[in-house]
């Protein structure tokens, strides 16, 4: 919307891309997938320049991001997009952006600080498995971490969401590469908001097209299962809420670009209306498949478990905590 | 009237003209008007058209209408200015709001210079209250199988028929009719519209008492009225058609305020049940909070889809159907909402403060009235259709 003519197009190109790059690294091991999504570009729209990246503003991000939630893209890219812009100036930020480290983030749980090292147990932190480093909130912001440094211990964490899968690592006397302050980390999670929305808002796109390809095409008391009400309505709620995530997305991205002081709402009202109104779109696209739509073949379980897991990585629950507390605060 | 008359600044855009609506609302809003306030009185007819007039003088309303028609000549940026300042405060709903909203942009659209000369100043002016003749007994959501006739007669039109749910009625001089000229089987084509007199012999009106006790919409029964050719509104074929492209967009851009009246109204309950040491304990233990953090999502909702209409409308770009996203979104969550308040205010105790009181009262008339949004302008399976078919494309299916 204040996007101009000369930048929606390079959204559009960016999307293109994108879902081209998704398509193409399916299958590959977790390094390649790294080097060719790197080569592709896309992991250095955020990142200043001198980190080899684009230095562009959120809203080039989402179009990548709802291609990664479309195409059930196996990679921490919300993770590897925030990460790499965030340390841009240090030379973990080039070697993120060109795909030669693997970056992810421990979104639950803090580590204490004592003499400049860092213990605890941290988690929701997606393929630390094969990642090279992990960002790790502590009590005077964040701070990177190598995970092959000594003192750290990765575990499975056993989420829903088995392609990208969570982790919990201990950390015992872990020595530090680069720190974040309090407000920069802070600024960094509100980032994610609008990133996971995207991503949600893709996969409920897919969903939609995949249910209205089985109902346009399957036949039961005769006639196609489009031809029923119930459906048809069902299809079109589905589309309502992949509306209200784009629309949320544009009206986040609209006020970025003036620097507003609603934006920080907005960015959390679209990941808000995309785990509630996203995620009800791929159980109600689930729901159209039939008896098709629980098994495991067909791929929206993989998109709702990957749902399910950005709401619990961005606090979902407490966020709504926080909004209601916010309205009660300005209401005193 | 002319501009002459406004008290609006010339060449006043954007921040600027926000800028003189707060000051001028703020100066300007009658004693006991706002229902979030103490004091508040439910203002009678006489003072609500009293106030749109002023509204109009102050360049608040008319505001993308040309000049020459006693609009200000704004864009539609100033219209979403206006309407976000009008909805932060709990002010009366519009008593016109189907001649401004409907009628008008229709006649701007289709009505001979002549007609936009003779009907748009009295409407803004609020002389001619404008309501809207489409619904009748048989034809609710299906306008395509109403049966109002129009013939010709020499130089007249003959109108016989019945409408119902015709809303604003009893208090308004002019009728947008909509009427067949020729056979029911035509379904939408041979449709007119028509800018009916209500004052002219034939028309009688029977308010109907709603369920929320007011009697704002009426049945009108159309015996044999006269109307003159210089009151169809455009070709008999015409007329619906060009109707329909109008009413997509004004679905997107009317009551625009919507959202930001939703906020009024949720700070409303939120402040009124923080002034209760009762219901201040309710709110601050959790149990709403899910609740209310939606309502807060959910009016951010509404905000997201009246905001890049404006911007796409401005660039002259097409907004489809979009309009049917809003409604829909916006109505539902209203009605949610609207439960949520009377749950909380009913939980108020005994002897409960007039503020607790008052906001009671305003959260039981939001309660039932919000009944009626899922119904009106396209009801929800209206909209779920229009969804279906016209933005989705889904295939009608064998």
């Amino acid at each position: 919307m204040t996007a101009t003519p000369e930048e929606r197009d390079g959204i559009i190109a960016f999307a293109e891309t994108a879902r081209h790059a998704v398509a193409a690294c399916a299958g590959l091991p977790a390094r390649e997938r790294a080097r060719q999504l790197a080569g592709d570009g896309l992991f250095g729209i955020l990142a200043p320049e001198a980190a080899g990246g684009l230095s562009l503003n959120l809203a080039f991000a989402m179009p990548v991001m709802d291609a990664a939630g479309a195409g059930l893209l196996n990679y921490p890219l919300a993770e590897t997009l925030l990460v790499g812009a965030a340390f841009g100036a240090t030379p973990f930020g080039p070697a993120i952006v060109l795909g030669e480290k693997i970056a992810t983030i421990a979104w639950a749980g803090r580590a204490a600080v004592a003499g400049g090292k860092l213990s605890g147990t941290v988690g929701r932190a997606p393929l630390a498995d094969e990642a090279d480093l992990l960002l790790v909130e502590t009590d005077i912001g964040a701070a990177l971490v190598p995970l092959d440094a000594p003192g750290v211990t990765i575990q499975p964490a056993f989420g829903l969401e088995l392609e990208t899968p969570e982790h919990e690592i201990s950390l015992t006397q872990v020595a530090p590469v680069a720190l974040l302050d309090t407000a920069t980390f802070a600024t960094l999670r509100e980032d994610a908001l609008p990133l996971w929305a995207a991503a949600i808002g893709g996969a409920a796109e897919r969903c939609l097209a995949l249910a209205l390809e089985h109902v346009s095409t399957r036949e039961q008391f005769g006639r196609t299962l489009v031809s029923f009400q119930a459906l048809r309505h069902a299809l079109a709620r589905q589309k309502l809420a992949v509306e209200h995530v784009r629309a949320a997305l544009e009206r986040h991205a609209a006020l970025t670009a003036r620097e507003a002081d609603e934006a920080r709402v907005a960015g959390r009202a679209a990941y808000a209306a995309a785990t509630r109104f996203g995620i009800g779109a791929i159980e109600s696209a689930l729901q159209l498949h039939g008896g098709m739509g629980f098994t495991w073949e067909v791929e929206i379980h993989r998109h709702l478990r990957r749902a399910r897991t950005w709401e619990a990585q961005g606090d979902a629950a407490g966020l709504h905590r926080r909004l209601a507390q916010g309205l009660l605060t300005a209401n005193t | 009237m002319d501009r002459d008359a406004s008290s609006l600044p010339p060449d006043l855009t954007g921040e600027d003209y926000r800028a003189h609506v707060r000051a001028w609302l703020a100066a300007n809003v009658p004693e006991g008007f706002l229902a979030d306030r103490p004091g508040y009185r439910a203002p009678d007819l006489a003072a609500c058209r009293a106030w749109e007039a002023a509204m109009h003088r102050g360049g608040l309303t008319g505001i993308t209408w040309p000049t020459a028609y006693g609009g200000h000549g704004l864009s539609l940026r100033e219209h979403l200015i206006a309407n976000q300042e009008i909805g932060s405060l709990a002010l009366p709903e519009s008593v016109n709001s189907l001649g401004k909203e409907l009628a008008a942009p229709i006649i701007l659209a289709i009505g001979t210079e002549e007609q936009k000369q003779r009907y748009l100043p009295p409407l803004l002016q609020m002389h001619e209250i404008w309501c809207q003749g489409f619904s009748e007994p048989n034809a609710g959501s299906d306008l395509a199988g109403l049966r109002t006739r129009a013939t010709k007669d020499g130089s007249v039109w003959r109108v016989n028929g019945r409408k119902i749910w015709t809303s604003g009625a009893p208090n308004a001089q002019r009728c947008l009719l909509l009427a067949r000229t020729g056979v029911v089987e035509d379904r939408h084509r041979g449709l007119a519209l028509f800018a009916m007199r209500m004052d002219a012999p034939g028309v009688t009106v029977r308010p109907l008492r709603q369920m929320d006790g007011r009697e704002h919409f009426a049945e009108v029964f159309i015996d044999d009225v006269v109307i003159e050719a210089e009151d169809a509104l455009g070709a008999p074929d015409q007329g619906w058609s060009a109707a329909v492209r109008v009413l997509a967009i004004e679905r997107a851009t009317n009551r625009m305020y919507r959202a930001w009246r939703f906020e009024n109204e949720l700070n409303h309950l939120v402040r009124t049940c923080r002034s209760d040491a009762m219901l201040a304990h309710l709110l601050d233990g959790g149990t709403y909070h899910r609740r209310l953090a939606e309502t807060v999502v959910d009016i951010e909702i509404v905000k997201a889809h009246v905001e890049p209409v404006v911007e796409r409308l401005v660039a002259g770009e097409s907004i489809g159907d979009r309009g049917s996203l809003m409604k829909l979104h916006w109505s539902e969550a209203h009605q949610r909402f609207a439960a949520l308040a009377l749950e909380l205010l009913e939980q108020a105790p005994p002897g409960a403060s007039p503020e607790v009181q008052a906001a009671r009262a305003r959260f039981q008339r939001i309660y039932l009235s919000a009944r009626a949004e899922t119904i009106y302008a396209g009801t929800t399976e209206i909209q779920l259709g229009i969804i279906g078919d016209r933005i989705l494309k889904l295939p009608r299916g064998r």
